[in-house]
C-alpha cells in the first residue's frame, strides 16, 4: 500500500503546480476527500507555493539598453576562447570517428584534384576551415589528419573529464532524502546513468600518446565513476560521505579541472 | 528569426527587446543572482545569434531561446559549483560539511524579508541541475509541462517527476518555514 501512497503523493505534488490532466485531477481530488495524509500535503504544498512566491526575485541590474549594447560589443568582438569555441561546434560533438571520416573525405577531395572539378562547396564552415588548413599547410595531407586526429583525442579526453567531474560534485552535493526509507540519502538516476556511459566511453578515449598525460587522472576519475556507478538508488549518508571525502583526498576536482586546461591547450 | 538567421543585427535588437525580460526572469530563477543572470541572458543572445543560420525553421523562437538560456544558467552554475569545490577542498576526515550537516530551520525560526530569500535561493540552488529547470520554468514562468519538456529536450515523464521530486525537495527544505 506504500507504493500506491507515493504515487498519490507524487500527484498531489503536481496538482499543487496545476500539472494534472483533467482526468488525473479529477482522480486525484476524489482521493483527496479520502485522505487526510493527503489532503494536509496538498495544504502544505499550496503555502510552500506561496513562500517561494512571496519573497520578489532581484531585479534586473543593467537597462534593456545596457544589455543590448553589451550584446553588440561581444558581437563585434572576436570569440576569447577559441578552444571552447572548438569544443562547441556540432560536428565535434559528433565523436572523433564522424569528425576524422570528414577529414580524410576534405583531403581526399583535395588530393584527387577536386580544385580542377565543379566548384563544389565544402559541407560546412567547419569542412572549409580544414580546406583552408591544408591549402595553408601545403601538401602535407597526413600530417594535417594526425594533427586533427590528435586535437579531437585531446578534445574528447577534456569533455570526458568535465562531465565526470560534474557527475562527481552532482552526486555527493546536498543530497535528497531517500523516498523509500529513512535515513537515507537518494542517488540520482542520472547520476548512477552518466557514470555508467562515461564508464563505457572510457575505452573510446584517443591512443596513449595523445592523452598519455591525463592517463593517471583518467584512472583515478574511473575509479570514482565505478563507486557511482555501482550505488543502489538509496544509500546511507554515510556512503556518500565517504566517496566525497576520499574525492576530497585525491583532490580529484582540482586536478581534472587542471588537466582540462592542459588537454584544451 | 529569418532576418536574424541573414545576421541582421536590428532583428536581434528586436528580439531582446521582446524576450529579454522573461529569459533575465528564467536565468534569475534559475541563478538566483541579478548579475549572473544578466550575464547568463547576454551570453545566450550572442549564441542565439551565432547559431541563428542553423535555426530549423519549424521550431517555435521561445522555446529554442529558453532552452539557449538554461543551458547558458546551467553551464555557469556548474562553473561556480566547481570553482567552489576547488577553492574549498575536503581534508580526509572532515566529515563536516553545511552541504550535509544543514537540515530544515527549526519550526520556531520567522525568516523575513532578505533571510527569507536567502533561504529559499539557498533551497532552489540546492536542487539538481534539471529539476531546477523544471522548477524553475513551471513556477516563475508558469510554462505548460509539454512546453517544458520541449524547451529542455525531455520526455513528458522525465519533466513530471522532476517537477514532483524538486517540490518535494522544496518541501523538505522550506515545510516548517511554510507551516
Amino acid at each position: 500500500m506504500m507504493w500506491g501512497h507515493e504515487r498519490w503523493r507524487r500527484r498531489v505534488a503536481l496538482l499543487a503546480y496545476g500539472a494534472l490532466d483533467e482526468v488525473e485531477r479529477a482522480a486525484t481530488e476524489v482521493h483527496l476527500r479520502s485522505c487526510a495524509a493527503c489532503a494536509r500535503e496538498r495544504d502544505e504544498l499550496a503555502r510552500l507555493r506561496a513562500l517561494i512566491d512571496g519573497p520578489a526575485l532581484p531585479a534586473p541590474p543593467v537597462a534593456l539598453e545596457t544589455l543590448e549594447a553589451r550584446v553588440l560589443a561581444r558581437l563585434a568582438a572576436p570569440d576569447p576562447a577559441p578552444p571552447r569555441a572548438w569544443a562547441s561546434r556540432p560536428w565535434v560533438r559528433l565523436g572523433a570517428p564522424l569528425a576524422a571520416a570528414a577529414a580524410v573525405a576534405v583531403a581526399t577531395f583535395l588530393m584527387l584534384g577536386g580544385r580542377a572539378g565543379a566548384p563544389t562547396a565544402p559541407a560546412s564552415p567547419e569542412a572549409a576551415a580544414l580546406a583552408a588548413a591544408e591549402t595553408d599547410a601545403g601538401p602535407g595531407g597526413e600530417e594535417v589528419l594526425r594533427r586533427m586526429e590528435r586535437l579531437l583525442a585531446r578534445e574528447q579526453a577534456a569533455r570526458y573529464l568535465n562531465e565526470a567531474q560534474d557527475v562527481l560534485v552532482t552526486v555527493t552535493a546536498g543530497p535528497s532524502p531517500c523516498p523509500k526509507g529513512l535515513a537515507r540519502v537518494e542517488v540520482e538516476d542520472e547520476a548512477r546513468r552518466r557514470s555508467r556511459a562515461l564508464l563505457a566511453r572510457r575505452a573510446s578515449l584517443g591512443g596513449p600518446a595523445d592523452v598519455a598525460s591525463a592517463e593517471p587522472v583518467l584512472a583515478e576519475v574511473e575509479q570514482m565513476l565505478r563507486e557511482v556507478a555501482d550505488l543502489p538508488s538509496c544509500v546511507r549518508p554515510g556512503r556518500l560521505q565517504a566517496l566525497q571525502r576520499e574525492v576530497g583526498r585525491r583532490r580529484l576536482l582540482m586536478k581534472i579541472d587542471l588537466m582540462t586546461r592542459e588537454l584544451q591547450g | 528569426m529569418l532576418r536574424l538567421a541573414e545576421g541582421d543585427q536590428h532583428a536581434l535588437s528586436e528580439l531582446m527587446r521582446r524576450h529579454s525580460p522573461r529569459l533575465y526572469r528564467v536565468a534569475v530563477g534559475y541563478l538566483r543572482d541579478a548579475e549572473e543572470a544578466m550575464e547568463a541572458v547576454q551570453e545566450a543572445f550572442v549564441k542565439a545569434y551565432r547559431s541563428a543560420a542553423r535555426w530549423d525553421r519549424s521550431a517555435q523562437v521561445v522555446p529554442w531561446l529558453t532552452r539557449i538560456v538554461i543551458n547558458e544558467s546551467i553551464d555557469r552554475y556548474r562553473r561556480t559549483r566547481r570553482r567552489r569545490a576547488l577553492e574549498e577542498p575536503l581534508d580526509e576526515g572532515d566529515a563536516h560539511d553545511g552541504r550535509w550537516a544543514e537540515g530544515a530551520p527549526s519550526p520556531e525560526r520567522k525568516v523575513l524579508g532578505r533571510e527569507l530569500r536567502e533561504h529559499i535561493d539557498s533551497a532552489v540552488g540546492s536542487l539538481p541541475d534539471r529539476q531546477r529547470a523544471i522548477f524553475v520554468l513551471r513556477h516563475y514562468e508558469g510554462m505548460e509541462l509539454n512546453e517544458i519538456a520541449g524547451a529542455l529536450g525531455m520526455r513528458l515523464g522525465t519533466v513530471k517527476s522532476g517537477l514532483h521530486r524538486a517540490v518535494y525537495r522544496l518541501r523538505e527544505l522550506l515545510g516548517p518555514v511554510a507551516r
